[in-house]
């Protein structure tokens, strides 16, 4: 069979595929097993022709494949699978020295995948990515904009308004990688709790914590081994006694004899 | 006396005859630096290849390729290596000139020679604007370097390989010259070539981050190791794309100690006005973000005082901690930041200002309540400013307790910093940068080695051409940076 033919092939059954999922049930074992077909297709195709290869159309079919198994991976909840998704769909679109034309899904993706970033709390990455946006989208892209504002409200502490910003998502999808930002978030707002306060009503810690119920706050503090006093009806954190020692003898030792060694190799 | 006469011997000169004395002038200065190679070669001595090569971008302004063509002539000899004799056409070719008959008077020409010539025809090509046969004469070159390997080639060949990716910066397409800057890193790192290597990893940082690839630059810079002894200005050059790497990837205190060590390491004069200011930027950029306010002295040198002027801004609005201040700031100067490519770290500064408000709050109240809090720093919102506050104090900023119930902030008492070992990490510190500052500077110095007695019996002659020497020295050193720093200001 040639490259060709298998690459019109490839076409249509993705042109299936697509419609499978975008059904309004989509059943996601079928796509998963065709998708895998076509990611075997594409290798195959590679390896057997490198002018078809070459090919912008094809090229335009390889983009829209991995593309799909992206949003597959984001149904799924398959984060590990969409990190490998993106990765390859970077060259396609920050390199794009084919000059496709700009896929509809980019910058929804681009976004979901600074989403996950912040998710697994992946600073670095994420200002490397953003660096690569140029600054017109960055402003006015409202699936850049969005985790764009985040971060900024993340970094300076506001996490009321990251609270807000999950009923204000682009598009239904990022709802997957706000829920597990919550997490993240509320585990950031404990540590911040535990140094600042001294101890907070039932009622009041429910709130800052983002709590709806009160069995939630209560295995909540249970982990994190806070003291509960339900008499009371109050929360205190338990203060870790810092161990400042004032003098630490040994590093004083450590210090200064390195210092002579110095100072005897320059005498 | 002497200007006069020299006024006075122009007025004679007819423009022929003047025209025949800079050719005379450059015929001889080009022999003299050929013989300064030559004679590297014999005594592998690099320090005499490096004063061939100093002299490089003063004959620039006034290269002549009928010249060139004719020493190149006079180097044509039949038993030259093929590959040499061949560069030697193609270099003629690409000025324009007739390729002269192989004669047997002819000297012959060394590799180290050949490529000289290559890079005066490649700065005379750049300069002319001969883009597209300035990068065939380039890759002639660069082909002729990968078959022969000298160590006495290094130091021509890192700048022969620099004009080579000037060509392709210039004539838009970098990326293409990728794949043969990474080759070529290969074989310099194999063969030990330290000064090409250096030049190499230096372009190719400035490839990746031409195109933004800051996690390839990254890697290549994790995976490879600089040359201890590279030039200053090669690793003044490499410590700021590093510093501007780190920088993005959050990694401030590196960054930090990375363009310190740039702004040191540059030669400080007007011809490198552009490196300094841009490591400046970044290094106010960096410190800001860091949560220290630069110095005030850094915006007050001449050369860096208007173009930091909106960064001298912006550190005063970070300094009060006032956000409306900033904000301002960011919009005025938003194109002057886009062009420098620090609009987004700039973006990131947004909380620095919060926290700098919110520790001078702390400082001046004992006890403040978070309506006031918010009020005073533009807060949208008393519970955000709770949380601002929470994280404050949890990133060590403030030292302080929240009430919830009552509402207010309680700052707590201010330690007293000596009875801490805080000193004494300053002191050591400064100790092992001196001590380190110390090792460098024995290790750096240079011991000729049997050289020098053969020259102790001339002492006088040797007195006065050290004395030349250091005078060229004063001239000509900083000019090896004037491309460096052109190619750093349109970054």
């Amino acid at each position: 069979m040639s490259a060709t033919s298998s690459a019109q092939q490839m076409a249509s059954l993705y042109e299936s595929t697509r419609a499978a999922l975008n059904a309004s049930n989509p059943d996601l074992e079928t796509v998963r097993s065709r998708l895998s077909q076509l990611k075997v297709g594409l290798v195959q195709i590679t390896a057997q022709s490198a002018q078809v290869a070459r090919d912008s159309a094809f090229q335009l079919l390889k983009r829209s494949i991995l593309e799909m198994g992206a949003e597959l991976s984001i149904k799924t909840g398959d984060i590990a699978g969409f990190e490998r998704y993106l990765a390859q769909l970077e060259s396609f679109y920050f390199d794009n020295q084919l000059g496709l034309s700009e896929s509809k899904v980019m910058y929804p993706l681009i976004g979901l995948n600074l989403l996950r970033m912040l998710s697994e709390n992946l600073i670095a990455d994420f200002h490397t990515t953003l660096e690569r946006i140029g600054l017109d989208q960055l402003q006015n892209n409202q699936f850049i904009v969005h985790p764009v504002k985040l971060e900024q409200a993340l970094m300076e502490g506001s996490y009321k308004k990251v609270w807000q910003a999950r009923s204000e998502v682009p598009t239904p999808e990022y709802l997957f990688f706000m829920d597990i930002l919550m997490t993240t978030i509320r585990n950031e707002v404990a540590s911040c709790a535990e140094k600042s306060y001294t101890g907070l009503p039932f009622a009041d810690a429910k709130t800052v914590l983002f709590f709806t119920s009160m069995d939630e706050l209560l295995n909540f503090s249970k982990e994190r081994q806070w003291i509960v006093s339900p008499s009371e009806k109050r929360i205190t954190f338990p203060k870790n006694v810092e161990n400042t020692r004032l003098f630490q003898g040994e590093n004083i030792m450590k210090q200064n004899l390195a210092y002579a060694q110095e100072l005897e190799r320059i005498v | 006396m002497s200007n006069n006469e020299g006024a006075t011997m122009e007025v004679e000169l007819t423009p022929e005859q003047k025209q025949a004395e800079e050719r005379r002038i450059l015929t001889e200065d080009l022999n003299r630096n050929v013989k300064f190679l030559e004679r590297g070669i014999a005594a592998s001595e690099v320090h005499y290849i490096h004063r061939a090569l100093r002299t490089v971008l003063a004959l620039r302004k006034r290269l002549q390729p009928e010249v060139l063509a004719e020493i190149i002539a006079g180097y044509a000899s039949p038993s030259n290596q093929k590959t040499v004799s061949d560069c030697l056409s193609s270099i003629l070719e690409a000025l324009g000139q007739q390729r002269p008959a192989a004669s047997s008077t002819a000297k012959v020409c060394e590799p180290e020679v050949c490529m000289y010539f290559g890079l005066l025809a490649q700065l005379f090509l750049l300069d002319a604007k001969e883009f597209e046969r300035g990068a065939q004469l380039s890759n002639v070159l660069v082909a002729m370097v990968s078959s022969t390997q000298r160590r006495t080639l290094d130091s021509v060949v890192s700048r022969v390989f620099f004009y080579y990716s000037r060509f392709f910066e210039v004539s838009g397409h970098l990326s293409d010259a990728r794949t043969l800057l990474l080759n070529a890193l290969q074989t310099a790192t194999l063969a030990n070539m330290k000064e090409t290597k250096a030049m190499l990893l230096t372009l190719l940082l400035r490839n990746y981050m031409h195109y933004k690839l800051y996690d390839q630059a990254e890697r290549l810079a994790a995976k490879t190791t600089f040359p201890a002894d590279a030039p200053n200005n090669l690793l003044a050059r490499y410590l700021y794309y590093m510093g501007r790497i780190e920088a993005i990837q959050l990694n401030y205190s590196q960054a930090q100690m990375h363009l310190l060590e740039a702004t040191r390491k540059a030669p400080s004069n007007a011809a490198t006005a552009g490196f300094q200011q841009m490591v400046h930027k970044i290094y106010v950029i960096v410190e800001l973000l860091m949560g220290n306010i630069p110095e005030r002295s850094i915006f007050r040198v001449p050369i860096l005082k208007k173009p930091l002027q909106p960064y001298f801004e912006l550190t005063q609005a970070v300094r009060v901690g006032d956000l409306a201040q900033f904000q301002d700031v960011v919009r005025r100067y938003q194109e002057k930041f886009l062009e420098d490519q620090v609009l987004v770290l700039v973006q990131r500064l947004r909380h620095n200002v919060i926290k700098a408000g919110i520790r001078s709050i702390s400082i001046a109240y004992s006890r403040i309540s978070l309506r006031d809090i918010c009020i005073k720093l533009h807060l949208d919102s008393e519970e955000d400013a709770e949380y601002i506050v929470a994280k404050a104090i949890r990133d060590g900023v403030i030292d302080a307790n929240i009430d919830h119930e009552k509402g207010y902030v309680k700052s707590a008492e201010i330690h007293n910093v000596y009875a801490t070992s805080e000193p004494q990490h300053a002191f050591d510190r400064r100790i092992t940068f001196c001590l380190n500052l110390y090792n460098e500077s024995v290790k750096s110095m240079r011991y000729p080695g049997g050289d020098h007695r053969k020259e102790l019996a001339y002492a006088d002659e040797a007195i006065k051409r050290e004395r030349e020497y250091a005078h060229e020295l004063e001239n000509e050193d900083f000019d090896d940076d004037v491309d460096g720093d052109a190619m750093d200001q349109d970054l």
